[in-house]
């Protein structure tokens, strides 16, 4: 699979009279999971939300390989899980996992397996309803996989999710975006999450969102990879958090 | 409540009711349960066939209005631009009161269900509309996100997940549909069918049979609570976890200058006017019973003319407006007093809802007999058609208030009314101008109704007088000049509305 990389050139975006974002250009590269933290509301989210098409920018464009964002979604080359886990109360656990590969046009033969990887296993036919939130955003988490994307757009998805699953999914989910060379954007609150899960962390800082920092996130992470006790995932912790505290 | 308990209650209201008919057993005014029941046993054969042919004309038009209603709710949301004029121009039929509509569709149409069945579609059109509008809006945006982020445009967001999910608003509006489609069946046979209960609900007025009236107002009242009930039951079953819904409507977009509301208006009226004469031509109506607008505007310029309609319309206000006003004060005030009571207000909650299914051609002919032909009966009958519809909007409004209000309320030992003042009236604000907005074409189709039925005043009796003697110019303009009343007030209860949520619930007004 060919994945692209996508190309932000002075985007800026404003609603009403604030101004969200100011001129940013960031190149996110293929097959590369890409962290973007800063403080609440300085358009992390908005940049998100403009790489899926969901937004417009005001000024400059965006591009993912040599295509707008509403072309490749169009092809079913995107996908995004959001800060609400937004199931449809009506289907059940497996057939939610499999309307992203019906939206995608994608072939529903792996919702089994992303069941199992989200540990939702003897949930399948339950609706979303009887589940907990965290157990509906990882519902969620498993449906924007479902389509194997070009692109994923991760907005906080892991929120509500208990911190055992949260670690599960921190350790199985990078093989695998690496393994299909996924470009992935992820948008949290979590520094050592952005650490243990990205290549690249890029520090934003309040609105309108500016580039803080650019972090190259260099950790072997080999079979003996231990997140709790690495001095690596610490010191890029700490990189980014003194980032962060030397802008406030 | 157990059901040993409602039988009880039934029996003795039964029982009640019997022992008022015997008061006074020769003042025409009430009927027994006995003597209905020896009515109805006598002329089975004629009641089961007149309520088959009502039923028939009321299943049709329920089928076509609704159909119709579905449509225009999916192109608005297909093409958004086209809200504002689909919206508008459905709301300006709706306007037009269905006993000023009826006799101009038996002209059109002539003899036969025609009338019948379109005056159903009539009634039940706007409701739906409006309820599946909403109920299509009403999804989170991360729904129409992640259709977007799959390049999926409306059509598929329209199936995949709107549809689906306005289904507790479609039911909702089809359930009110029910019961509105046989209170249109039934004018449409006032206007000069040969069949139904509606003709033979005039043939009892008009001859003072008692037993007759009250036989054919209980049948009514019971097949359009059955299918009130019906639908009810389709909706518990396919929608079962939907919570209580109010009906508001749809939002027309931001907020605009006030030059571009009139230009609005201007193009409004224009369109009116050409869909109306382009309409007459299309289908080459002949002009002596299909007035154009031209012929209109020279009737109503003769002095003579329009001061008749002018009077007829004071006279019909004198009765709509007092009685529109004591049916939205009785049903906000009843639905805050139950509130108090919370189990008393579980109890009457669904004979409430009940009753708001009783169409009022059914209920008329009993207040007319009840509270006379003068100003009482005909204001009476005003009132209940409002009344019943506020209550039970007010009812569901003042559950409205969010609980984590309520619950701050009590972490302060705030007392019951004061909860009441301060939260849950305010919460109810929005339910009662959607109830009063809906009540104003109802409050005219209930004078008008009253004004035929009974009282020899008004634009109701004008435009039965006009249609007998084919005078259709004067027809048509008492039409024109109700939905004209309709409209003016209609837009003057928004624009209190919108005055009064923008400080109690200024999330929702545009």
């Amino acid at each position: 699979m060919t994945t692209a990389g996508i190309s932000c050139n002075r985007i800026r975006k404003s609603f009403d009279r604030t101004e969200a974002v100011s001129e940013l250009s960031i190149e996110f590269q293929s097959g590369q999971t890409t962290a973007l933290v800063g403080p609440s509301g300085c358009g992390k989210s908005t940049v998100l939300r403009m790489i899926a098409g969901l937004e417009t920018p005001d000024m400059g464009h965006i591009a993912i390989g040599h295509e707008t964002p509403k072309q490749v979604a169009r092809r079913g080359g995107l996908a995004m899980a959001f800060q609400d886990a937004s199931l449809l109360p009506w289907r059940t656990v497996r057939s939610n996992i499999a309307l992203g590969a019906e939206l995608a046009r994608k072939p529903v033969d792996r919702v089994d397996d992303l069941i199992n990887l989200v540990g939702l296993d003897g949930f399948a036919e339950h609706r979303p309803a009887e589940l907990s939130g965290g157990m509906r955003q990882r519902a969620a988490i498993a449906r924007s996989l479902i389509s194997e994307p070009e692109v994923l757009l991760l907005d906080e998805p892991f929120g509500a999710v208990d911190a055992i699953t949260r670690r599960r999914l921190n350790q199985e989910l990078p093989p695998l975006w690496r393994e299909r060379q996924t470009t992935t954007l992820l948008v949290t609150h979590s520094v050592e999450e952005a650490v243990l899960l990205s290549d690249r962390v890029i520090v934003l800082s309040s609105r309108p969102a500016r580039i803080l920092a650019d972090i190259q996130v260099d950790i072997n992470r080999d079979c003996t990879f231990s997140p709790v006790t690495s001095p690596d995932v610490r010191a890029f912790v700490t990189q980014v958090l003194t980032a962060l505290e030397e802008y406030e | 409540m157990a059901p040993g308990r409602i039988m009880l209650g039934v029996l003795l209201m039964l029982l009640v009711w019997e022992g008022l008919a015997h008061v006074q057993p020769d003042s025409m005014l009430i009927s027994g349960p006995f003597d209905i029941a020896e009515y109805i046993n006598d002329h089975s054969g004629l009641l089961f066939r007149a309520a088959t042919e009502t039923l028939r004309n009321a299943a049709l038009g329920f089928f076509w209005g609704n159909l119709a209603a579905v449509a225009l709710a999916c192109f608005v949301i297909l093409i958004p631009k086209s809200e504002w004029v689909v919206s508008a121009l459905a709301l300006l039929v709706f306007c037009i009161p269905l006993i000023a509509s009826g006799p101009i569709l038996r002209v059109l149409f002539g003899p036969g269900a025609g009338p019948q069945i379109a005056l159903a579609a009539l009634a039940v059109y706007y409701t739906t509309f409006l309820a599946f509008v909403v109920g299509l809006r009403a999804i989170s945006q991360s729904w129409t996100d992640l259709m977007t982020v799959y390049g999926r445009g409306r059509l598929s967001t329209l199936f995949v997940v709107r549809f689906r999910a306005s289904l507790p608003y479609l039911f909702m509006g089809l359930q009110i549909a029910a019961p509105a489609a046989f209170l249109g069946a039934m004018i449409g046979e006032f206007t000069g069918a040969e069949r139904g209960l509606g003709v033979l609900t005039l043939r009892a007025m008009r001859g003072l049979q008692t037993d007759a009236t009250w036989a054919l107002a209980a049948i009514s009242a019971s097949l359009a609570m059955l299918g009130y009930a019906c639908v009810g039951l389709l909706k518990s079953k396919l929608t079962p976890h939907a919570t209580t819904i109010l009906l508001s409507t749809p939002r027309f977009g931001q907020k605009r200058a006030l030059s571009t509301q009139i230009l609005g208006i201007v193009f409004l009226s224009a369109m009116v006017l050409v869909l109306w004469q382009g309409l007459m031509d299309l289908f080459n109506l002949n002009s002596f019973f299909a007035k154009r607008p031209a012929d209109i505007w020279t009737f109503v310029s003769n002095t003579t003319n329009l001061n008749t309609l002018l009077t007829a319309l004071g006279e019909t206000l004198t009765y709509a407006i007092p009685g529109y006003l004591a049916g939205l004060a009785l049903g906000a005030g009843l639905a805050v007093i139950l509130t108090l009571w919370p189990p008393v207000a579980r109890a009457i909650m669904p004979t409430a809802i009940s009753l708001r299914a009783v169409p009022i051609i059914t209920t008329a002919p009993l207040l007319v007999l009840a509270f006379g032909r003068g100003f009482t009966g005909t204001v009476a009958i005003v009132a209940v058609m409002v009344f019943f519809p506020t209550l039970v909007a007010c009812l569901q409004g003042l559950r409205q208030a969010p609980t984590q209000i309520v619950d701050l309320f009590a972490s302060y030992g705030a007392g019951r009314l004061k909860l009441l003042r301060c939260a849950q009236i305010p919460a109810m604000l929005p339910a009662f101008f959607a109830s009063a907005r809906m009540a104003v074409p109802a409050a005219l189709l209930a004078v008008t109704t009253a004004e035929w039925l009974a009282t020899g005043r008004g634009i109701g009796v004008l435009m039965a007088l006009t249609a007998s003697t084919s005078n259709y110019n004067m027809l048509w303009s008492c039409v024109v000049l109700l939905c004209l009343a309709a409209v003016t007030a209609y837009a003057g209860v928004a624009w209190c509305e919108k005055r009064v949520l923008r400080v109690y619930a200024s999330e929702q007004v545009v």
